[in-house]
């Protein structure tokens, strides 16, 4: 089978894995207790007419399957529904809000891959040496603690004691310098990663403490292969050994993990994006459980469902292309 | 045979420092390789045959070391020591430097096949990338030209379609293919010695009856010298030109092929002999050797043999004997060995009474008979059929006893 036919056959095999993951959403988010009209009418004196007519107008009378159908309906037709709350289509709402999310998620994970992979090597050449020890003590202390205690951290230390970084908001690299008062690009470059860098850390730390624990034991085992030794015997130079021979059989299972975690590295967002007040989708998503804003749970729901469907089949692709023994869903 | 041997090891110990204490896997051997010959590393697993090749390259893996003899390539030093003002041994300053050993012994000098094909061609890259990144390495021809030694030496070993296969990945090749592949990185050096780790260990009969013809073949064409690193003496009668049999990190016996077999001189080389399935012999009559080979953490006193040699006498448990020459009279090569009931030891050894058989652990003798059922080749041998009862006596001569 080939990549382009293997694609293809992966994303039509993701459609019921989505329609599965939207019935379970919609069936859940209507069942939490609670009831979104009331909590909109907040304050204010309604009678029971009003509350009926409310209902439908945005059709929470009728019957939840009938009102299922309706949203898959306008979803295939690029139809995310309505916010109750913000009186603005959920679509406008995503799309305004996804960007600092995928800065902060993308981010976290360059940050996690560029210091786990050579740390993980350097461990593993270093085993049982003190770098490999402080390294692997490191590494347990970050996959145990929570993200939103090391923002807290981070923003104790290094916005309120050492009043280096900002500890609030980003910087948008997609907006115009001028919007935020800086002069050139230079200096807005630096400001947007002066505000990347703290929520980048603290939800970057879990990727990469366990990549690196993955990396060092896969680096372990490769770099004790029988295939090293013979490169060994045949004269190549340590180093070559280690960035070629033995490096790219061990980044095997990284791969898979890389995709298996951008659901961990996700949900982290919505914490992290809280604890730095970054208006994000994690802060929508907060805001629309709150308030019962259905249509927007659903909404932020499928687009990190697809964007996690996405994720574990670029990963299988790559998988695939990396490792010649995987075949592209085909027996030789 | 020149006079000046192609490499030259004497006195070679290897120990591997562990917690429980230290390994003397490669204990004080000698012997040498002359051009255009093959030599036999004989033994039982565990005998430190494949540490005293290894340390050969100086690739012997933590926590072992080399620690003590002399390794003499070519007359350069591949290691050696000296003493020192403070009287500590250090290592001597002709010695070969890391480098050196990479970039000048390893590969271009000496190559290896090792043992599991299986294993040691790397999964992610091609057959032929590797096996073209080690003739650029060691030959240092430019990429193009040595894409084009690599699909030649494909051919030379026998791999059909060598253009095509030089781009496929190893899992697609076979054992047997991937035994050639190792055996042409190792020609494609164009060294001068070959260590052959058991390369024919992890393949079934009849392909290792190919290799074996193959390596052969391209021996004598290319002249190069081999160390083939074996226990199957089966192999050794078929292709090499001397032996060096090991036990428990010593070389016991040491003699020309021929010698080795029609006048064995130490009863362990005798004991191997005996316990060759072979198919003028039923497998009643197989005589496994009693026991099995003990640690190299704490070997027997005396020769280390003596509590599984059938002629051991108690003075075997009190001296250790050194590998002697036993024998100059059927050649000029001298037939050494390591047994004090040759006259050349003179330590009263037909005086000595015969040693108390002492309690020991045995391996089990099922295992050893089966594994003498499934051994023998393809022959005719009669009495090895399985099912039929094989009658003592019914064996007629199968020839000679080859596998």
């Amino acid at each position: 089978m080939g990549l382009l036919r293997y694609t293809t056959y992966r994303f039509a095999q993701a459609i019921p894995v989505l329609i599965g993951i939207s019935i379970l959403t919609f069936v859940l988010a209507n069942l939490t207790p609670g009831d979104p009209v009331r909590l909109m009418l907040q304050g204010v004196e309604a009678d029971q007419e009003m509350i009926e007519q409310i209902e439908a107008q945005y059709g929470l009378d009728r019957p939840l399957y009938e009102r299922y159908l309706d949203y898959m309906a306008g979803l295939v037709q690029g139809d995310m529904g309505h916010s109750f709350h913000r009186n603005r289509s959920v679509s406008e709402l995503i799309a305004s809000r996804i960007g600092p999310t995928l800065l902060l998620v993308l981010s976290a994970y360059a940050f996690a891959l560029a210091t786990s992979i050579p740390l993980g090597i350097i461990a593993a050449k270093r085993r049982n040496e003190p770098f490999d020890h402080v390294s692997r003590i490191v590494a347990l202390i970050g996959v145990s603690t929570p993200s939103f205690w090391i923002g807290i951290m981070l923003i104790l230390i290094f916005a309120v004691q050492l009043g280096w970084l900002p500890s609030a908001g980003l910087v948008y690299p997609w907006w115009s310098p001028e919007t935020y008062g800086h002069d050139g690009y230079v200096e807005h470059f630096v400001e947007t990663i002066r505000h990347l860098l703290l929520p980048m850390i603290a939800l970057g730390t879990l990727q990469m403490a366990t990549l690196m624990r993955v990396e060092r034991t896969q680096m372990i085992e490769s770099l004790q292969g029988e295939y090293v030794k013979l490169a060994r015997a045949y004269g190549v130079p340590e180093r070559t050994i280690l960035r070629k021979h033995a490096f790219q059989v061990a980044q095997l299972p990284i791969i898979t993990i890389v995709g298996l975690n951008l659901s961990t590295a996700l949900g982290g967002a919505v914490l992290t994006e809280f604890v730095f007040n970054i208006n994000g989708l994690g802060r929508l998503f907060y805001d629309a459980i709150v308030q019962l804003d259905y249509q927007v749970i659903m909404g932020i729901t499928m687009i990190i469902a697809t964007m996690f469907v996405i994720g574990v089949i670029i990963t299988d692709i790559a998988y695939a292309y990396i490792d010649p023994r995987v075949t592209y869903g085909e027996a030789e | 045979m020149s006079s000046e041997p192609l490499l030259r090891v004497e006195n070679l110990k290897t120990q591997f420092f562990t917690d429980t204490g230290t390994v003397r896997a490669v204990d004080g051997i000698s012997f040498e390789v002359y051009e255009g010959e093959i030599v036999g590393l004989v033994g039982e697993s565990g005998a430190g045959k494949s540490v005293a090749s290894m340390s050969l390259l100086r690739l012997v893996e933590n926590p072992g070391e080399i620690v003590g003899g002399e390794v003499t390539y070519k007359g350069e030093t591949i290691f050696g020591l000296e003493e020192g003002p403070d009287g500590e041994l250090r290592k001597r300053d002709d010695m070969l430097s890391n480098e050196e050993m990479r970039d000048r012994i390893r590969g271009n000098e000496i190559a290896v096949i090792f043992q599991d094909p299986m294993e040691s061609l790397n999964p992610v890259f091609t057959v032929g990338g590797q096996l073209r990144e080690f003739i650029e390495l060691n030959r240092d021809l430019s990429r193009e030209k040595a894409r084009e030694e690599a699909v030649d030496m494909l051919r030379e070993v026998g791999i059909p379609d060598p253009e095509e296969r030089y781009e496929e990945y190893p899992h697609q090749f076979s054992g047997g293919m991937r035994q050639r592949v190792l055996i042409a990185m190792a020609l494609a050096c164009e060294p001068n010695l070959i260590i052959a780790d058991e390369p024919t260990t992890a393949l079934d009969v009849t392909v290792e009856g190919q290799i074996i013809d193959l390596v052969d073949d391209l021996q004598e064409k290319y002249g190069t010298s081999f160390i083939w690193v074996t226990h199957d003496l089966g192999v050794v009668a078929e292709i090499c030109d001397r032996v060096n049999v090991m036990y428990l990190g010593e070389i016991v016996e040491q003699a020309p092929i021929d010698e080795l077999f029609y006048d064995t001189k130490h009863p362990y080389t005798d004991a191997l002999l005996d316990s060759i399935p072979r198919p003028d012999r039923t497998v009643g009559e197989l005589d496994p050797i009693e026991g099995v080979m003990p640690e190299a953490i704490s070997p027997p006193s005396g020769c280390r043999f003596h509590p599984r040699c059938p002629d051991a006498r108690e003075v075997c448990r009190r001296v250790h004997p050194e590998n002697r020459v036993v024998d100059t009279t059927e050649s000029a090569e001298p037939h050494r060995a390591a047994c004090v009931k040759h006259d050349a030891f003179d330590v009263g050894y037909d005086e000595s009474p015969p040693l108390e058989k002492e309690p020991q652990v045995t391996s089990e003798p099922d295992a050893d008979t089966e594994a003498g059922v499934t051994g023998p080749g393809p022959g005719p041998g009669p009495g090895t059929g399985t099912g039929t009862g094989t009658g003592p006596g019914s064996s007629g001569g199968g020839g000679e006893g080859s596998e």
